[in-house]
């Protein structure tokens, strides 16, 4: 054989094994995503039959849960107390992981800014079970003298205020509304801190240094002056946080507990993934379908943040 | 026949013209300068050549290129890339590879050796080529990205030369290196004419003067004036030309 | 009292750091840095403060022996703690092709217009509630890798919720993890090192190894970082795991249980006997422990490979 001919076959080869590497790859990265497209197309499809069967979408969103022997039901106190925690979590995410954030990528060269920014790292991804449980053993201690101390006295001289005011604020149970929305913030908090330092890390020098210059003081530089830069960045981690603990169940699980029933914010909670949770691991086929028609709403609910989240960034 | 043949080659980035109409003979065992200021389009014909030019998908290329008379877009990229290896500006070692894995990269990859002793021959009489042999013959198994400049460009030399091959691309080589090893980066060409084809993309005239048998004037994106190095500088057609090469055109 | 003073004081705190924002910019920042610190000594503290308990009566015994016998109030975590191990190392082993996968596909295979489509649906798998995850698991994938499963070997899965299940599920759900970080360091491969593999004439393929082999550093980080993930994560877990507390094994095909869904399950009953809080706690505090290990070491690697 002539070596041009060695040559020929050489690449054929290397050709061949291009084309089934790739394909391996694409195949892998195909995988990954296919599972996606598996799961929302059951959800929706055992879903919204569903919401239909228990009572049609208004009547979902705003009843009570179905009891094993009913025929319709809803998950009206579940979206009250979803969206009351998340709301609450994300609030205090935010409020201290932009601080913390801005902490972490603005002053790198502290030690102890490297320490925080450890910490963060570490808090990030961490079992969210485990920070329920943080929340739930701060709160076993807490509570009684919490009780005794403030929030009986508080209660009651707010009451003149109307009747209603003891469904968010008054003596706390074991489990409650806050403790969940402490849970949620401690898991929103580093992720909102690591995408608000990377968004002030990646500010060019001489825009940094401009801002330093016209701002006059530190706190005007990098809070008035940079903020155009950092805030398409710090909003889209504030929405994509939000999603992130609208579906977490672990957290709650003994923090707000769960509901079946609309109930004081100072007591046990119910919550649309607590319900899923709940509901999917009854032998009761109602119940079931509500689990599905509540994972519908759910998906929905985050979906669309992380749509919006999306086409802003 | 000459070695490489340019006929109406246009480039251009996206909506962007870069290189509008090139007609450029390249003879075989000589040394062709390219030059011209900057954002002439000198790189990018050079790209062109080892079909480098695919790693931008903005790019738009037309044109035909004969390198042996054959188009080099018919052929396999992976031929050509045996036969025209480049030498970049910056110089780019595979940085987590070792020394000798930087230079044997394209041996390997083209099973152009056999066994273990041949490649480490090929690798030896590269990198004794590229005068680089005895500063790093003890520590073969360095990371590359530990050498200074001038012997990291060395080592993309060492890379290029295992091939052996027919032609050899030199994108501004010495920019970035003192006058110490640009002498024996210009020697070495000198040398290696002898051999193989030798285009060299520079942006300093007065290099082209000292080593080029021919010279290409290119001006956005144009061959000006091209021919024998001599007569280019000692007797420019071309006013823009002249001006270049006494050094009043950047 | 002590608990007391915590949520009490946290409130004043916050607001001081606020405060000191405007008046002593730096400080105030601080002040936020201290926080994140200090929740991860006190969550660490009281962990041991709750699990002294079984700790001081079995010793690190609780740690190693098997048997959920809540009636003797006999507890061993070892089942658990084999159970995480094991549907982490599937999941592990079928996550980290798959993020191989969508690192070289965004960056090598896909047209650029279709990278942030792409890029956008593997970031949704990780948005995606854990327990939808869990809910399909328990009535879609479940059943269908025991059908799978046993035609390929009869009789291997006699329930459709084993370890194996919970390590499938387990890996769609860490992908995006491992992929994420992975895709970020193969972006980072500089220009002039991508033209130097493809002007020594690799193919596609070679190019994508050699570039895998570049950030060799950011392929551990994201393993380290996906394997933290799969051992902390509860519920998805718990639906498909099957519940066995009773029984030791080490046949990925049986039901089983992971330190995290143990704590999930039994958690509503554990206050009815007097060691089991204190055990569940043990168990938290191991999770946290290995969790802190594995995301330190994931910190590491990725930073060290930054330089």
């Amino acid at each position: 054989m002539t070596a041009e001919r060695k040559a020929g076959d050489i690449t054929a080869v290397r050709r061949v094994i291009n084309w089934l590497g790739l394909g391996l790859f694409a195949l892998l990265g195909v995988a990954a995503v296919v599972p996606l497209f598996l799961i929302i197309g059951d959800v929706y499809i055992k879903g919204i039959d569903a919401i239909n069967r228990l009572g049609g979408l208004w009547h979902f969103l705003t009843g009570l849960p179905p009891t094993p022997y009913e025929e319709s039901g809803g998950i009206g106190p579940m979206l009250v107390g979803t969206l009351y925690m998340t709301v609450l979590g994300a609030l205090l995410g935010i409020a201290v992981g932009f601080p913390l954030g801005v902490y972490i990528g603005e002053m790198r060269r502290e030690k102890f800014s490297n320490v925080a920014r450890a910490g963060v790292n570490v808090l990030v991804e961490f079992p969210t079970i485990v920070i329920g449980l943080f929340v739930y053993a701060v709160m076993s201690l807490a509570k009684e003298d919490l009780n005794l101390y403030l929030l009986d006295p508080l209660s009651r001289t707010i009451s003149p205020v109307g009747g209603w005011i003891t469904q968010f604020i008054g003596p706390l149970d074991g489990f409650n509304a806050y403790a969940g929305a402490a849970a949620l913030s401690i898991i929103m908090i580093p992720y909102v801190a690591l995408i608000t330092a990377s968004a002030y890390s990646s500010i060019e020098q001489p825009l940094r240094e401009a801002a330093y210059a016209t701002g006059g003081r530190e706190f005007n530089a990098l809070f008035v002056v940079l903020r155009k830069a950092v805030s398409r960045a710090v909003i889209t981690a504030a929405l994509l946080g939000t999603a992130k603990i609208a579906g977490e169940t672990a957290p709650l699980l003994f923090t707000a507990f769960g509901n079946f029933y609309y109930g004081p914010f100072t007591g046990p909670t119910a919550a649309v993934p607590l319900w899923v949770w709940y509901a999917a691991q009854t032998p009761y086929e109602v119940q079931i379908a509500s689990a599905y028609g509540a994972a519908a709403v759910l998906l929905t609910i985050i979906l669309t943040i992380f749509i919006i989240a999306r086409i802003r960034g | 026949m000459a070695k490489v043949e340019f006929k109406d080659l246009r480039v251009s980035f996206g909506a962007s013209p870069v290189i509008t109409g090139v007609n450029l003979s390249i003879p075989d065992r000589s040394i062709t300068a390219l030059m011209g200021p900057s954002g002439s389009g000198k790189s990018t014909i050079l790209r062109v050549l080892n079909r480098l030019i695919e790693l931008y998908p903005e790019a738009r290329v037309s044109g035909e290129v004969y390198l042996d008379g054959q188009n080099i877009f018919d052929m396999n990229v992976m031929e050509l890339r045996r036969k025209v290896q480049m030498i970049f500006q910056i110089p780019n070692p595979i940085p987590n590879l070792s020394i000798f894995e930087n230079v044997a990269l394209g041996l390997k990859l083209n099973r152009l050796v056999r066994g273990r002793g041949e490649l480490f021959e090929r690798v030896k009489s590269a990198l004794e080529k590229a005068q680089l042999w005895d500063e790093v013959k003890d520590r073969l198994r360095a990371p590359a990205g530990k050498l200074s400049g001038g012997q990291q460009q060395r080592l993309c030399v060492a890379r290029a030369l295992a091939f052996e091959p027919e032609v050899l691309l030199a994108d501004e080589p010495t920019a970035n290196l003192d006058p110490e090893n640009t002498a024996k980066v210009e020697a070495l060409f000198l040398e290696l004419k002898k051999e193989m084809t030798i285009v060299l993309v520079t942006h300093y005239p007065p290099q082209a003067a000292r080593i080029s048998d021919y010279a290409a004037f290119l001006y956005k994106g144009q061959i000006v004036e091209w021919g024998p190095t001599r007569d280019v500088f000692t007797k420019p057609r071309h006013e823009l030309t002249e001006k270049y090469v006494t050094g009043r055109l950047y | 009292m002590l608990g007391f003073l915590l949520v009490v004081l946290l409130i004043p705190y916050l607001i001081a750091a606020y405060a000191l924002l405007f008046v002593k910019l730096r400080w105030g920042l601080r002040l936020f840095g201290a926080f994140i610190v200090a929740t991860i000594g006190l969550l660490t503290a009281m962990f041991f403060v709750e699990a002294y308990p079984i700790i001081a009566r079995d010793g690190v015994a609780v740690f190693l022996q098997t048997g959920w016998d809540p009636v003797r109030e006999s507890y061993g975590v070892l089942q658990a703690l084999t159970g995480t191990v094991l549907t982490s190392a599937v999941a592990m082993a079928l996550a980290m092709p798959m993020a191989l996968g969508v690192a070289v596909t965004i960056n090598e295979i896909l047209p650029t217009r279709w990278r942030g489509v792409f890029g956008s649906l593997v970031d949704l798998t990780a948005t995606m509630p854990t327990v939808i995850y869990g809910l399909w698991g328990l009535f879609v994938l479940g059943p269908t890798l025991q059908s799978l499963v046993n035609t390929l070997a009869r009789d291997t899965m006699t329930s459709p919720y084993t370890l194996f299940t919970a390590g499938v599920l387990l890996a769609i759900m860490i992908t995006p993890y491992a992929a994420a970080v992975i895709r970020e360091g193969y972006a980072l491969v500089p220009k002039p090192v991508e033209e130097a593999i493809y002007a020594v004439g690799a193919t596609r393929f070679e190019a994508a190894l050699i570039k895998l082999r570049y950030v060799k550093n950011y392929i551990l980080g994201g393993f380290f970082l996906a394997l933290g993930r799969a051992m902390g994560e509860t519920v998805a877990v718990a639906m498909v795991v099957g519940g066995n507390f009773v029984r030791f094994t080490t046949n990925i095909f049986e039901s089983g249980i992971t330190i995290s869904s143990l704590i999930a399950l039994q958690f509503p009953n554990a206050a009815s006997y007097q060691y089991m809080v204190p055990a569940l706690f043990a168990g938290a505090l191991l999770l946290t422990l290995f969790g802190l290990a594995i995301n330190a070491v994931a910190i590491y690697i990725i930073q060290r490979g930054q330089i």
